[in-house]
Protein backbone atom coordinates (compact mmCIF):
# COMPACT_ATOMS: atom_id res chain seq x y z
CA UNK A 1 0.00 0.00 0.00
CA UNK A 2 2.77 2.44 0.97
CA UNK A 3 4.52 1.23 -1.68
CA UNK A 4 1.80 1.46 -4.24
CA UNK A 5 1.13 5.66 -3.06
CA UNK A 6 4.44 6.45 -3.23
CA UNK A 7 5.13 5.53 -6.64
CA UNK A 8 1.99 7.24 -7.78
CA UNK A 9 3.29 10.23 -6.25
CA UNK A 10 6.17 9.74 -7.62
CA UNK A 11 4.64 9.54 -11.09
CA UNK A 12 3.04 12.32 -10.25
CA UNK A 13 5.54 14.58 -9.20
CA UNK A 14 8.01 13.10 -12.64
CA UNK A 15 5.07 14.84 -14.47
CA UNK A 16 4.61 18.22 -12.74
CA UNK A 17 8.04 18.63 -13.62
CA UNK A 18 7.85 17.12 -17.22
CA UNK A 19 5.09 19.49 -17.72
CA UNK A 20 6.48 22.79 -16.36
CA UNK A 21 10.37 21.58 -18.04
CA UNK A 22 7.96 21.28 -21.55
CA UNK A 23 6.65 24.54 -21.25
CA UNK A 24 9.43 26.49 -20.21
CA UNK A 25 11.76 24.67 -22.32
CA UNK A 26 9.11 25.05 -25.22
CA UNK A 27 8.64 28.68 -25.01
CA UNK A 28 12.83 29.22 -24.68
CA UNK A 29 13.72 27.24 -27.89
CA UNK A 30 11.02 29.57 -30.12
CA UNK A 31 11.57 32.75 -28.22
CA UNK A 32 15.18 32.20 -29.24
CA UNK A 33 14.09 31.00 -33.09
CA UNK A 34 11.49 33.36 -33.51
CA UNK A 35 14.06 36.20 -32.45
CA UNK A 36 16.04 35.22 -35.32
CA UNK A 37 13.22 35.21 -37.73
CA UNK A 38 12.41 38.45 -36.75
CA UNK A 39 16.11 39.84 -37.61
CA UNK A 40 15.95 38.19 -41.19
CA UNK A 41 12.76 39.41 -41.23
CA UNK A 42 13.93 42.99 -40.66
CA UNK A 43 17.02 42.27 -43.24
CA UNK A 44 14.77 40.64 -45.75
CA UNK A 45 12.25 43.87 -45.27
CA UNK A 46 15.61 46.32 -45.82
CA UNK A 47 16.91 44.18 -48.51
CA UNK A 48 20.65 43.68 -46.54
CA UNK A 49 19.77 40.04 -45.68
CA UNK A 50 22.73 37.60 -47.36
CA UNK A 51 23.62 34.16 -47.86
CA UNK A 52 25.53 34.24 -44.16
CA UNK A 53 22.45 35.38 -42.57
CA UNK A 54 20.24 32.45 -43.76
CA UNK A 55 22.69 30.35 -43.33
CA UNK A 56 22.80 31.28 -39.76
CA UNK A 57 19.61 31.12 -39.05
CA UNK A 58 19.08 27.45 -40.60
CA UNK A 59 22.03 26.63 -38.20
CA UNK A 60 20.47 27.70 -35.21
CA UNK A 61 17.43 25.48 -36.33
CA UNK A 62 19.13 22.73 -37.42
CA UNK A 63 20.92 22.68 -33.94
CA UNK A 64 17.44 23.45 -31.93
CA UNK A 65 15.06 20.75 -33.87
CA UNK A 66 17.43 17.85 -32.62
CA UNK A 67 16.12 18.47 -29.71
CA UNK A 68 12.55 19.53 -30.43
CA UNK A 69 12.39 16.65 -31.97
CA UNK A 70 11.65 14.68 -28.64
CA UNK A 71 9.38 16.91 -27.46
CA UNK A 72 7.13 18.06 -30.46
CA UNK A 73 5.13 15.89 -33.26
CA UNK A 74 8.18 15.70 -36.62
CA UNK A 75 5.59 17.23 -38.64
CA UNK A 76 5.50 20.38 -37.41
CA UNK A 77 9.19 20.53 -37.16
CA UNK A 78 9.28 19.62 -41.28
CA UNK A 79 6.90 22.67 -41.69
CA UNK A 80 8.97 24.51 -40.09
CA UNK A 81 12.44 23.07 -42.38
CA UNK A 82 9.83 23.62 -45.59
CA UNK A 83 8.99 27.17 -44.87
CA UNK A 84 12.67 28.00 -43.87
CA UNK A 85 14.57 26.53 -47.04
CA UNK A 86 11.82 28.27 -49.19
CA UNK A 87 12.73 31.62 -47.54
CA UNK A 88 16.49 31.20 -47.58
CA UNK A 89 16.80 30.21 -51.13
CA UNK A 90 14.85 33.35 -52.43
CA UNK A 91 17.39 35.14 -50.15
CA UNK A 92 20.61 33.29 -51.24
CA UNK A 93 19.38 34.45 -55.08
CA UNK A 94 19.07 37.89 -54.04
CA UNK A 95 14.95 37.52 -54.30
CA UNK A 96 13.61 39.41 -51.09
CA UNK A 97 10.81 40.17 -52.56
CA UNK A 98 9.95 36.26 -52.92
CA UNK A 99 11.63 36.16 -49.82
CA UNK A 100 9.69 38.43 -47.61
CA UNK A 101 6.11 36.12 -47.45
CA UNK A 102 8.11 33.26 -47.12
CA UNK A 103 9.77 34.70 -43.82
CA UNK A 104 6.97 36.12 -42.60
CA UNK A 105 5.10 32.88 -42.94
CA UNK A 106 8.29 31.29 -40.70
CA UNK A 107 7.81 34.45 -37.83
CA UNK A 108 3.96 33.32 -37.67
CA UNK A 109 4.64 29.93 -37.57
CA UNK A 110 7.31 30.24 -34.51
CA UNK A 111 5.08 32.82 -32.87
CA UNK A 112 2.32 30.96 -32.95
CA UNK A 113 3.62 26.95 -32.27
CA UNK A 114 4.26 26.60 -29.27
CA UNK A 115 0.53 27.93 -28.38
CA UNK A 116 -0.52 24.86 -30.05
CA UNK A 117 1.08 22.55 -27.02
CA UNK A 118 0.07 25.13 -24.15
CA UNK A 119 -2.89 24.06 -22.09
CA UNK A 120 -5.99 25.71 -23.02
CA UNK A 121 -9.48 24.63 -23.92
CA UNK A 122 -9.29 25.24 -27.39
CA UNK A 123 -6.35 22.11 -27.18
CA UNK A 124 -7.40 19.63 -25.18
CA UNK A 125 -10.58 18.98 -27.58
CA UNK B 1 3.12 17.43 -22.37
CA UNK B 2 0.40 18.66 -19.30
CA UNK B 3 -2.14 18.79 -22.38
CA UNK B 4 -1.36 15.24 -23.37
CA UNK B 5 -2.05 14.49 -19.92
CA UNK B 6 -5.43 16.45 -19.60
CA UNK B 7 -6.21 14.79 -23.20
CA UNK B 8 -5.77 11.20 -21.86
CA UNK B 9 -7.62 12.07 -18.83
CA UNK B 10 -11.19 13.22 -20.62
CA UNK B 11 -10.46 10.31 -23.11
CA UNK B 12 -10.00 8.10 -20.14
CA UNK B 13 -13.09 9.51 -18.25
CA UNK B 14 -15.61 9.50 -21.05
CA UNK B 15 -15.00 6.00 -21.64
CA UNK B 16 -14.90 4.97 -17.91
CA UNK B 17 -18.60 7.02 -18.33
CA UNK B 18 -19.77 5.09 -21.21
CA UNK B 19 -18.55 1.62 -19.94
CA UNK B 20 -20.56 2.42 -17.04
CA UNK B 21 -23.67 3.34 -19.17
CA UNK B 22 -23.53 0.34 -21.11
CA UNK B 23 -24.06 -1.98 -18.15
CA UNK B 24 -22.73 -5.25 -17.48
CA UNK B 25 -23.04 -7.44 -20.41
CA UNK B 26 -20.08 -5.09 -21.93
CA UNK B 27 -17.52 -5.76 -19.25
CA UNK B 28 -17.14 -9.41 -18.90
CA UNK B 29 -15.41 -10.34 -16.10
CA UNK B 30 -13.50 -7.29 -15.38
CA UNK B 31 -14.00 -4.03 -13.38
CA UNK B 32 -15.19 -0.75 -15.83
CA UNK B 33 -11.89 0.80 -14.90
CA UNK B 34 -9.96 -2.35 -15.93
CA UNK B 35 -11.38 -2.57 -19.06
CA UNK B 36 -11.18 0.89 -20.44
CA UNK B 37 -7.59 0.72 -19.17
CA UNK B 38 -7.48 -2.34 -21.45
CA UNK B 39 -8.67 -0.84 -24.11
CA UNK B 40 -6.75 2.21 -24.12
CA UNK B 41 -3.25 1.27 -23.22
CA UNK B 42 -2.84 -1.04 -26.01
CA UNK B 43 -3.72 1.85 -28.85
CA UNK B 44 -1.83 3.94 -26.47
CA UNK B 45 1.18 1.71 -26.52
CA UNK B 46 1.38 1.16 -30.19
CA UNK B 47 0.68 4.67 -31.95
CA UNK B 48 3.59 6.55 -31.19
CA UNK B 49 5.45 2.71 -31.77
CA UNK B 50 4.49 2.71 -35.28
CA UNK B 51 4.34 6.41 -36.07
CA UNK B 52 7.38 8.28 -36.21
CA UNK B 53 6.04 11.81 -36.20
CA UNK B 54 4.90 11.44 -32.99
CA UNK B 55 7.67 11.42 -30.02
CA UNK B 56 7.75 8.59 -27.93
CA UNK B 57 7.94 10.57 -25.04
CA UNK B 58 3.77 11.46 -26.06
CA UNK B 59 2.97 7.77 -25.51
CA UNK B 60 5.25 7.38 -22.56
CA UNK B 61 3.56 10.74 -20.77
CA UNK B 62 -0.07 8.72 -21.95
CA UNK B 63 0.93 5.71 -20.35
CA UNK B 64 1.79 7.48 -17.19
CA UNK B 65 -1.20 9.43 -17.20
CA UNK B 66 -3.16 5.58 -16.68
CA UNK B 67 -1.02 4.51 -14.41
CA UNK B 68 -1.65 7.85 -12.13
CA UNK B 69 -5.54 7.59 -13.01
CA UNK B 70 -5.68 3.58 -12.14
CA UNK B 71 -3.90 4.13 -9.24
CA UNK B 72 -5.87 7.61 -7.74
CA UNK B 73 -8.86 5.07 -8.87
CA UNK B 74 -7.72 1.80 -6.70
CA UNK B 75 -7.47 4.56 -3.74
CA UNK B 76 -10.80 5.73 -4.06
CA UNK B 77 -12.35 2.60 -4.16
CA UNK B 78 -10.52 1.66 -0.95
CA UNK B 79 -10.95 5.09 0.99
CA UNK B 80 -14.42 6.34 -0.01
CA UNK B 81 -17.41 3.55 -0.12
CA UNK B 82 -19.58 5.87 -1.87
CA UNK B 83 -16.77 6.35 -5.02
CA UNK B 84 -16.36 2.48 -5.46
CA UNK B 85 -20.10 2.41 -6.50
CA UNK B 86 -19.85 5.02 -9.05
CA UNK B 87 -16.94 3.79 -10.33
CA UNK B 88 -17.18 0.43 -10.67
CA UNK B 89 -20.66 -0.18 -10.17
CA UNK B 90 -22.71 -2.71 -7.72
CA UNK B 91 -24.19 -6.21 -8.20
CA UNK B 92 -27.56 -6.17 -9.60
CA UNK B 93 -29.54 -9.33 -8.35
CA UNK B 94 -31.43 -10.12 -11.19
CA UNK B 95 -33.24 -13.17 -10.01
CA UNK B 96 -34.55 -13.42 -7.15
CA UNK B 97 -37.22 -15.28 -4.85
CA UNK B 98 -40.06 -14.08 -6.84
CA UNK B 99 -38.07 -15.07 -10.23
CA UNK B 100 -36.74 -12.94 -13.16
CA UNK B 101 -36.19 -8.99 -11.81
CA UNK B 102 -37.30 -6.96 -14.99
CA UNK B 103 -35.96 -3.56 -13.94
CA UNK B 104 -32.42 -5.24 -13.10
CA UNK B 105 -32.60 -6.72 -16.54
CA UNK B 106 -33.58 -3.35 -17.96
CA UNK B 107 -31.27 -0.80 -16.03
CA UNK B 108 -28.38 -3.48 -16.94
CA UNK B 109 -29.55 -3.36 -20.65
CA UNK B 110 -29.72 -7.11 -20.87
CA UNK B 111 -32.97 -9.51 -21.86
CA UNK B 112 -34.15 -12.98 -20.62
CA UNK B 113 -32.11 -14.52 -23.11
CA UNK B 114 -28.77 -12.75 -21.73
CA UNK B 115 -29.94 -13.89 -18.54
CA UNK B 116 -30.46 -17.68 -19.34
CA UNK B 117 -26.98 -17.80 -21.23
CA UNK B 118 -25.45 -16.64 -18.43
CA UNK B 119 -27.16 -19.04 -16.34
CA UNK B 120 -26.01 -22.07 -18.72
CA UNK B 121 -23.00 -21.02 -18.66
CA UNK B 122 -22.48 -20.84 -14.73
CA UNK B 123 -24.26 -24.39 -15.09
CA UNK B 124 -27.85 -23.75 -14.38
CA UNK B 125 -30.12 -25.14 -17.48
CA UNK B 126 -33.62 -23.61 -15.75
CA UNK B 127 -34.40 -20.40 -14.54
CA UNK B 128 -35.94 -22.13 -11.26
CA UNK B 129 -32.43 -23.53 -10.37
CA UNK B 130 -31.34 -20.92 -8.25
CA UNK B 131 -32.82 -18.65 -5.36
CA UNK B 132 -30.74 -15.52 -6.29
CA UNK B 133 -29.26 -15.05 -9.41
CA UNK B 134 -26.77 -11.47 -9.87
CA UNK B 135 -24.56 -10.07 -11.92
CA UNK B 136 -21.22 -8.89 -10.06
CA UNK B 137 -20.20 -5.60 -10.51
CA UNK B 138 -17.45 -6.98 -12.80
CA UNK B 139 -19.85 -8.47 -15.60
CA UNK B 140 -19.63 -12.07 -13.97
CA UNK B 141 -22.96 -14.45 -13.65
CA UNK B 142 -23.48 -15.55 -9.74
CA UNK B 143 -25.90 -17.41 -7.95
CA UNK B 144 -27.17 -19.24 -5.38
CA UNK B 145 -28.07 -22.71 -6.31
CA UNK B 146 -31.68 -24.28 -4.89
CA UNK B 147 -31.32 -27.81 -3.60
CA UNK B 148 -33.58 -29.45 -5.87
CA UNK B 149 -31.70 -28.13 -9.04
CA UNK B 150 -30.75 -30.65 -11.40
CA UNK B 151 -33.50 -33.09 -11.35
CA UNK B 152 -34.28 -32.76 -14.77
CA UNK B 153 -31.03 -33.09 -15.71
CA UNK B 154 -31.71 -34.98 -19.39
CA UNK B 155 -33.57 -31.43 -20.56
CA UNK B 156 -32.94 -28.97 -21.62
CA UNK B 157 -35.46 -26.01 -21.71
CA UNK B 158 -36.24 -23.71 -24.46
CA UNK B 159 -37.47 -19.98 -24.24
CA UNK B 160 -40.61 -19.75 -25.89
CA UNK B 161 -41.27 -16.01 -24.77
CA UNK B 162 -38.43 -13.39 -23.87
CA UNK B 163 -39.41 -9.72 -22.80
CA UNK B 164 -43.09 -10.26 -24.38
CA UNK B 165 -41.78 -11.14 -27.69
CA UNK B 166 -42.71 -15.23 -28.75
CA UNK B 167 -39.49 -16.96 -30.10
CA UNK B 168 -41.26 -18.38 -33.45
CA UNK B 169 -38.40 -20.65 -33.72
CA UNK B 170 -38.64 -22.26 -30.33
CA UNK B 171 -42.49 -22.92 -30.66
CA UNK B 172 -41.92 -24.53 -33.51
CA UNK B 173 -38.86 -26.58 -31.95
CA UNK B 174 -41.32 -28.14 -29.10
CA UNK B 175 -44.27 -28.39 -32.06
CA UNK B 176 -46.54 -25.71 -30.06
CA UNK B 177 -49.13 -24.39 -32.58
CA UNK B 178 -50.38 -21.19 -32.46
CA UNK B 179 -53.63 -21.78 -31.08
CA UNK B 180 -52.16 -23.81 -28.61
CA UNK B 181 -49.77 -21.43 -27.51
CA UNK B 182 -52.17 -18.65 -27.32
CA UNK B 183 -54.87 -20.83 -25.48
CA UNK B 184 -52.02 -21.19 -22.74
CA UNK B 185 -51.70 -17.59 -22.07
CA UNK B 186 -55.31 -17.10 -22.05
CA UNK B 187 -56.02 -19.86 -19.26
CA UNK B 188 -53.06 -17.76 -17.72
CA UNK B 189 -55.19 -14.50 -18.34
CA UNK B 190 -52.01 -13.27 -20.10
CA UNK B 191 -51.14 -11.78 -23.36
CA UNK B 192 -48.08 -12.32 -25.27
CA UNK B 193 -46.63 -8.80 -23.75
CA UNK B 194 -47.40 -9.46 -20.18
CA UNK B 195 -45.26 -12.55 -20.43
CA UNK B 196 -42.02 -11.61 -18.95
CA UNK B 197 -40.19 -15.21 -19.40
CA UNK B 198 -41.70 -19.17 -20.51
CA UNK B 199 -39.20 -21.77 -20.97
CA UNK B 200 -40.32 -25.42 -21.76
CA UNK B 201 -38.64 -28.39 -21.21
CA UNK B 202 -39.48 -31.59 -22.98
CA UNK B 203 -41.52 -32.72 -20.51
CA UNK B 204 -43.93 -30.34 -20.67
CA UNK B 205 -42.82 -28.27 -17.61
CA UNK B 206 -43.17 -24.67 -18.25
CA UNK B 207 -41.45 -21.80 -16.32
CA UNK B 208 -43.77 -19.00 -16.70
CA UNK B 209 -43.35 -15.56 -15.13
CA UNK B 210 -45.66 -12.52 -15.84
CA UNK B 211 -44.12 -9.37 -15.76
CA UNK B 212 -44.26 -7.64 -12.39
CA UNK B 213 -45.57 -11.01 -11.15
CA UNK B 214 -44.23 -14.04 -9.38
CA UNK B 215 -43.25 -16.95 -11.33
CA UNK B 216 -45.25 -20.26 -11.58
CA UNK B 217 -44.05 -24.01 -12.81
CA UNK B 218 -46.63 -24.92 -14.77
CA UNK B 219 -47.66 -28.07 -16.80
CA UNK B 220 -47.75 -27.89 -20.99
CA UNK B 221 -48.27 -30.83 -23.83
CA UNK B 222 -45.60 -30.72 -25.50
CA UNK B 223 -45.86 -32.78 -29.43
CA UNK B 224 -42.02 -32.76 -29.95
CA UNK B 225 -38.76 -33.51 -28.49
CA UNK B 226 -35.42 -32.25 -28.76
Amino acid sequence: MVKSISYTLAAIALCVGLFIFYEWYLNKQFTEFSDAVETLYEKTENRTANREDGYAVKTMWADKKAKLNVFIPHNDISYVDYWLSEACGHIYAGDYEGALPKVEVLREISVNLPHAYSIRLENVF
Amino acid sequence: MALIFIRTAVIFITLLAVMRLMGKSQIGEMQPFEFVITLLIAELACIPMADSSIPLLYGIVSIVTIFILHQIIWLLDLWFKPMKTVICGKPSVVINRDGVDYYQLKKNNLDVSDLVESMRAAGYFNLDDVYYGLYEANGSFSALEKESKGEEKNSLPLLLVDSGKADKKNLAKCGLGREEFYGFLKSQNARERDVLAMTVNPEGRVYFQKKGEKYKILKLKVEKTW
